[in-house]
């Protein structure tokens, strides 16, 4: 039983990404067609396969990841930082909302703006590279660990940045660098044995290669280990999430 | 009568500075309670506390009975807080910013409640806006709608009335005392002690962390207040009549003037036939009372200076 609480939270974060569509859902639009435009025409025509699958169709499960990852980091990051900064996060300070279900409303609205950017970023991608999903479900359940993950981690980050500085600071020197190095472009298996190791030790390699996998039914490494790795990494960052909320860590006085 | 707020040891520091040092305070049902002090003395920290917004140090505050950490599930629905700090959210409007509160409490606005209160701030017209349009004013009226939007028994107002013009001032004054009259217990800050002393049943002067006095207002007013009668003469006096003098007269202006000062309750008739018997002649007549300023300003000093503040200590009942 889902309390009117946590469903008027959900709804409130929902619908303040809906309010800016052009911002939250049509500029992947334009960033996917460029990587393609850039990547997946002009490299793709060199490169033609890779792991068996033509380039343009390979790059889509990590732009889809990117996509995924970082607005679902966005969404909850921005929103709890800008209620600082305005002072509205007194709203749900003093209701009866408990921990659980604050962690629960910004992290869903992660989910569901990380989704339906994976989901636009997707379809803008099978315009150019063609659509398959080998593991659809598998895919899915993937996505949706990857939104929590960065959701939640994108919750902490607000709850202790001062500045959008800081709050900008995990998707430019972070989240990006590692996703681009994780594999988006390219298989690990194409690599120098020294990057090769420098990208495996990588965790959104893992989750690129799992989602890939999901997509595509190709990986780099064994899809258990990456849908393992990730489920830990959900549960971390929701846990720690949890604990700082519940701490009143730069929220409570 | 049980208390519908108590505050026991309640102390807050941050890191060396103590923002509350022992708060001990009982609010009674049904009451508008003043809480006044300078800038920094601890009042919104004491009434955050109570509202669930920051943690104590050490102490404990209950409402209705529950304490507000344990059992905030059900203190928090009892308790409206407007904030100090206007505060608003770009993205919706006024009526979603009133269903938005209502369900984090676990209500749903029903339509009549919402005309209700729209009404009652003066936001009917407003529904439908978005909040960034709205005035200063309009704004902490939204403030005070959200505060009430689940019907709280206890309703904390922190400085309220700041930097808002006289009317819209008078007009929250009005809606403050219609609150208190359907059985809300109110608990207001503020700066303006004319405020405090048009509202507040009871008064508690807060100072650097701690109650230095809580005391029936007009109690208070009585006991601290005094009224002075001024005479401008017709014809300047060398000296004060002896029987002028007896009732504690002065000259002031070089004796162009005579005044005196009596305590609150006491009347002004005896001066004014002694000084007809002495053939004063009387060209103007002033009065001043004792405001509530007069006697905020006397306790911080008393407190300043280290003295024992005159009157009824925290937590005693006048």
């Amino acid at each position: 039983m889902i309390s009117i609480r946590l469903q008027t939270l959900f709804v409130k974060e929902v619908r303040r990404f809906l309010r800016v569509p052009g911002q939250t859902l049509l500029s992947p639009v334009v960033t996917t067609t460029l990587y393609f435009v850039v990547f997946g025409w002009a490299l793709g025509a060199r490169l033609r396969m890779v792991d068996g699958v033509p380039y343009g169709r390979f790059i889509v499960p990590g732009l889809v990841t990117l996509g995924v990852l970082s607005n679902a980091y966005l969404n909850s990051s921005s929103s709890l930082f800008v209620m600082k900064i305005q002072g509205t996060v007194v709203d749900l300070l003093v209701s009866p909302l408990t921990h659980a279900e604050v962690l629960a409303g910004f992290v869903g609205a992660s989910v569901v703006r990380g989704l339906a950017v994976g989901l636009v970023t997707w379809g803008v991608a099978g315009l150019f590279g063609g659509f398959s999903v080998a593991h659809p479900a598998l895919a899915l359940l993937v996505l949706v660990l990857a939104a929590i993950t960065f959701g939640a981690l994108g919750f902490v980050t607000a709850i202790w940045a001062s500045s959008f500085e800081q709050v900008n600071f995990i998707p430019t020197f972070i989240i990006t660098p590692l996703t681009f190095l994780g594999g988006v472009f390219y298989s690990a298996s194409m690599l120098p044995p020294a990057l090769r190791g420098f990208t495996h030790a990588n965790p959104i390699f893992y989750v690129v290669d799992v989602v890939r996998f999901g997509m595509l039914g190709v990986s780099d490494a064994s899809p258990w280990v990456g849908g393992l790795l990730l489920a830990c990494l959900a549960c971390l960052a929701v846990g720690g999430a949890w604990l700082l909320l519940r701490s009143g860590y730069r929220l409570r006085g | 009568m049980e208390p519908v707020v108590e505050v026991r040891g309640l102390e807050k520091r941050y890191g060396r500075v103590a923002a509350l040092a022992g708060v001990e305070l009982d609010i009674r049902p049904g009451e508008i309670f003043g809480l006044l002090g300078p800038n920094g003395a601890g009042k919104t920290t004491l009434i955050s506390i109570v509202a669930g917004l920051v943690r104590a140090t050490a102490g404990e505050a209950r409402v209705l009975g529950r304490d507000v950490v344990r059992d905030y599930a059900f203190t928090r629905r009892v308790v409206g807080l407007v904030p100090q700090e206007i505060n608003f959210d770009p993205f919706f409007t006024v009526e979603e910013a009133l269903r938005f509160q209502a369900g984090y409490f676990g209500v749903r606005l029903a339509e009549e409640r919402l005309v209700e209160l729209l009404a009652a701030l003066e936001l009917l017209d407003k529904r439908a806006a978005h909040t960034r349009g709205l005035s200063g004013g309009m704004k902490r009226r939204l403030l005070i709608a959200k505060a009430l939007v689940h019907d709280p028994r206890v309703l904390f107002l922190d400085e309220p009335t700041a930097g808002v013009d006289v009317e819209l001032r008078r007009g929250l004054w009005r809606y403050v005392r219609r609150l208190r009259d359907r059985g809300t217990t109110v608990v207001l800050t503020t700066h303006y002690l004319e405020e405090a002393e048009e509202l507040a049943d009871r008064i508690g002067v807060i100072d650097r962390g701690r109650l230095v006095l809580v005391e029936d207002t007009r109690a208070l007013l009585r006991r601290h207040g005094a009224k002075t009668l001024r005479l401008a003469l017709d014809r300047p006096l060398a000296a004060v009549p002896p029987a002028l003098a007896a009732l504690g007269a002065r000259l002031e202006e070089g004796g162009a003037a005579v005044s005196v000062e009596v305590p609150a309750g006491e009347a002004f008739g005896p001066f004014l036939a002694a000084a007809a018997a002495a053939g004063v002649a009387v060209r103007d007549v002033e009065t001043h009372r004792t405001t509530l300023e007069d006697v905020f300003v006397r306790l911080v000093r008393a407190g300043a200076a280290g003295a024992a503040p005159p009157g009824p200590r925290a937590g005693e009942t006048p």
